[in-house]
């Protein structure tokens, strides 16, 4: 009898671990759990950029910072402004849209800097004046938000100037455009940068870096178009440009800028007194 | 062997089974990682239509927030922002974001995309 019982354990087990593989082939392949309630989280990349780019969208008519925030939280990445940024030169890589990138550069600086800023235009900046449009809201309390002195790119305001109730609706007044001009113009001389690099640094009126700044450069038989604020790794007012030897370059800020001609790969000496090519570092600044 | 033994095993098989089942489908079931927007839950859905919404309100573009609501399905985009309304008011969303969606369901209602059928 203890025999048949034990020559039973075996064939029981088998049966077990069979039952067990067929029900997790079951579950895992034929029929997995089907997911109808998901979180932004899981969504694939190509999505996940579609919804960065929506709220970038919404954050550029709302100025609500906080909320865009909590809705980039959403999806889940372990550094926002990284993903924003990355996404940005992607979209800048492939070609896309000066404005839709912009408003993801534009996003993810804020988020950096803290503050809430308009994204400069073509045409002019603006200023935003808040009117909350609630009929038991005092008069008293409708604020009117002005930088000063005034800015050309960004309006720093606290965070708590947007409140979700009420909503402002946004009335842009236009305000002069202020040139950026050239304030600093230094070799740098670093064997570990690349060689012939054009290194741009743009800050605004109160000296903070102003992103989303198109800058032209120009050489004989070309043209290139850089953005400022794309390596937020290295500062929202940077960009950078590859020279190549034997080329002078004109590089002008679009927004109101002047044309700073002749900029060419200097020499550098290293400490074996062996020349090397350096690199140029431009800093254009709002009066 | 005995049929007594036979119903020993089949018992082993469904539990064996059934363990499986209860391990694949609520321990440790299949986790997506590279969803499609369709799936989203209905809130998640319902702001993500707001945003388009609220982006609409000042860019004034059907065509780009046609393609913005193009990633929630195949619905039309009218029928993907009134199902946004109707969640929204059973949520009890504030006026000043209903009308943001409505706004984007009437621009909705109205749009006809390129390429589609001509009057």
């Amino acid at each position: 009898m203890n025999s048949q019982r034990r020559n039973m354990i075996l064939p029981i087990l088998l049966a077990l671990l069979a039952g067990l593989g067929l029900g997790l082939a079951y579950s895992w392949l034929i029929s997995p759990t089907q997911y109808t309630d998901a979180s932004p989280s899981i969504l694939r990349a190509d999505f996940k950029n579609q919804y960065r780019a929506v709220i970038a969208a919404s954050y550029a008519s709302t100025h609500d910072i906080e909320r865009a925030r909590a809705r980039l939280a959403l999806l889940g990445d372990p550094d926002p402004v990284q993903a924003l940024s990355a996404q940005a030169q992607q979209m800048l890589a492939a070609g896309e849209a000066f404005d839709k990138v912009r408003l993801i550069a534009q996003l993810a600086s804020d988020l950096q800097q803290g503050v809430i800023s308009i994204p400069p235009t073509s045409t002019s900046p603006a200023v935003v004046v808040n009117t909350p449009t609630q009929t038991n809201q005092p008069l008293g309390e409708t604020e009117i938000v002005e930088a000063t002195p005034p800015p050309a790119g960004a309006i720093e305001t606290p965070f708590t100037f947007l409140t979700p109730t009420p909503r402002p609706t946004q009335t842009p007044i236009p305000l002069p455009v202020e040139p950026f001009a050239l304030v600093g113009q230094d070799t740098v001389c670093n064997p570990d940068l690349p060689a012939g690099l054009l290194q741009i640094m743009l800050m605004d009126a109160r000296r903070r870096q102003a992103a989303g700044i198109e800058i032209i450069v120009t050489w004989n038989g070309g043209e290139d178009s850089l953005f400022s604020g794309f390596k937020p790794e290295v500062g929202d007012g940077y960009a950078d440009f590859l020279m190549e030897p034997g080329i002078t370059y004109s590089v002008r800020v679009v927004e109101g800028g002047t044309t700073v001609p002749n900029i060419s790969i200097p020499n550098c000496t290293d400490s074996n007194g062996q020349l090397y090519p350096g690199g140029i570092l431009l800093t254009f600044q709002q009066p | 062997m005995s049929s007594q033994n036979w119903i020993r095993i089949v018992i082993a098989l469904v539990a064996g089974a059934a363990v499986g089942l209860i391990y694949g489908w609520i321990i440790d079931p299949v986790e997506y990682t590279d969803a499609a927007p369709n799936i989203l839950r209905q809130d998640y859905r319902t702001d993500y239509v707001l945003m388009v919404a609220e982006a609409y309100q000042s860019e004034q573009d059907p065509v780009i927030a046609a393609q913005r609501l193009a990633i929630l399905g195949s619905e039309p985009p009218a029928k993907i922002a009134g199902n946004a309304i109707e969640y929204a008011r059973a949520q009890a969303f504030p006026p000043d974001e209903m009308t943001l969606l409505q706004g984007l369901l009437t621009a909705m209602q109205t749009y006809q995309p390129a390429g589609g059928p001509n009057p």
